[in-house]
């Protein structure tokens, strides 16, 4: 029986780069994303990718591209602290009875991801606004 | 009873995987599971780690979508040697099937041990990115040895026996100096002797439920690197056995071809002490 040969140096490794990763003077995430500018070419470049997919764009038909882009970015600005509010509808009945599923909203969430990776926002900080995206799984599928 | 030789199998599954990579290097024919999501094919052919079962299932197809793996991956150990085929689908999301063929070569004892296991699992509720909770699943394994004459001379009691299993998995995200970490749980309740290639049940004691886990960073999106730990029933008198576990690194080139590597420590096999090894497997995925 050897049950800690592997794990306590490896449970002591990833305490310990955790401990490392909590500096009290961390700017923002929003600042770490890059701010207002990088959101905005995220977005841009997101949606790109949505127009690309003929099962995905569907939902956007009746939709001003434009209006989405802005509220859309605000809203990933007010979810990293940056100095935006999101006073859209919340998200339930934003996407209420489109008929999204979850190979949809899966895809969505690799073009954010790609966009994100495309506009050289670094790793932590993708994982860590995409961590602070995955509850809105529950609000934007309740009423599908 | 050796249907086919692991070498042509290799080469078969490597034009497979690389033709597919070749054909289907975008989107097309993959699922829309983020890449990973599926895990990779575990010994017993389920979607897994490699040593345990994962509540993910294979491949990435999510609602509305089916998928496919095979798997072929082989273990050298100091005196054995371990070949697995397997192959997996996924069904909407909701079910996996999975078959696989264990072989394992007595390189001192001399002869080998072959298994045959059939499995299902089923997810129960959640997803393993967006659900507070993760996913959770239930699986069975139906398992029979090709000989039983082995088992039988150790003091195992079946030639077959079944293994029923509870698994959680939950990715957390931005845990680990920036990266996601992956967690996995499994509860499983067996009488399996070394997996099955022992055979089933003993003179030590029966059925019982032995605990699984495992963790894995993302250092990459395409790359996980973790280890995993199972507990083992210790039912032969004559052969005792430790619990395993494993030092993994999973390699996901895209949604259609994995490769993992692993370092095992697996304990006394059959009588031989510490048997400690290499392990490497790939998998396509449809």
């Amino acid at each position: 029986m050897h049950v800690h040969r592997y794990a306590t140096p490896l449970l002591l490794a990833l305490w310990l780069t955790g401990c490392a990763a909590q500096d009290a003077t961390q700017p923002s995430l929003y600042t770490r994303l890059g701010g207002m500018s990088t959101i905005d070419n995220v977005v841009e470049n997101m949606l790109y990718r949505v127009a690309d997919d003929p099962e995905v764009v569907v939902f956007f038909a009746n939709t001003n591209i434009d209006h989405f882009a802005e509220a859309f970015a605000t809203q990933l600005c007010d979810i990293s602290d940056g100095p935006c509010q999101y006073d859209g509808p919340p998200m339930d009945r934003a996407h209420q009875h489109m008929g999204i599923n979850d190979a949809h909203f899966n895809r969505v969430v690799e073009y954010l991801a790609d966009a994100m990776e495309e506009e050289g926002v670094p790793l932590a900080e993708q994982n860590e606004l995409l961590g602070r995206l995955a509850p809105l799984y529950e609000d934007i599928m309740r009423r599908q | 009873m050796r249907n086919s030789s692991p070498p042509a199998l290799i080469r078969g599954l490597v034009f497979l995987a690389v033709a597919s990579t070749l054909l289907f290097s975008g989107s097309a024919l993959a699922g829309s599971r983020i890449l990973g999501t599926g895990g990779v094919s575990a010994i017993e052919g389920a979607a897994g780690g490699g040593l345990s079962p994962w509540a993910v299932l294979t491949s990435t197809a999510s609602e509305q979508e089916v998928g496919a793996t095979a798997s072929v991956s082989r273990a050298w150990l100091d005196d054995y040697r371990l070949t697995v085929e397997a192959a997996s689908a996924n069904l909407y999301d909701r079910v996996e099937v999975s078959v696989a063929r264990q072989t394992l070569d007595l390189e001192t004892l001399g002869g080998e041990l072959e298994q045959t296991i059939v499995g299902g699992k089923v997810r129960l509720f959640g997803d393993v990115l967006y659900h507070p909770w993760g996913v959770w699943s239930a699986g069975f394994q139906h398992k029979s040895v090709a000989d039983d004459g082995i088992p039988k001379v150790l003091g195992a009691k079946e030639g077959q026996g079944n293994d029923v299993y509870l698994s959680a998995s939950k990715l957390v995200f931005n845990a680990v100096a920036g990266r996601n970490l992956l967690l996995n749980a499994t509860l499983r309740n067996t009488d399996a002797n070394q997996g099955g290639l022992l055979g089933f049940g003993g003179d030590s004691g029966g059925r019982q439920w032995v605990a699984e886990g495992s963790l894995g960073v993302f250092v990459t999106p395409k790359w996980v690197v973790g280890m995993e730990y199972r507990q083992k029933p210790d039912l032969l008198g004559a052969a005792e056995e430790d619990d395993w576990q494993s030092l993994y690194s999973a390699y996901f080139f895209n949604k259609h071809v994995s490769l993992t590597a692993a370092w095992l420590s697996l304990g006394d096999i059959a009588g031989l002490a510490s048997q400690n090894g290499a392990y490497a497997s790939l998998q396509a995925a449809f």
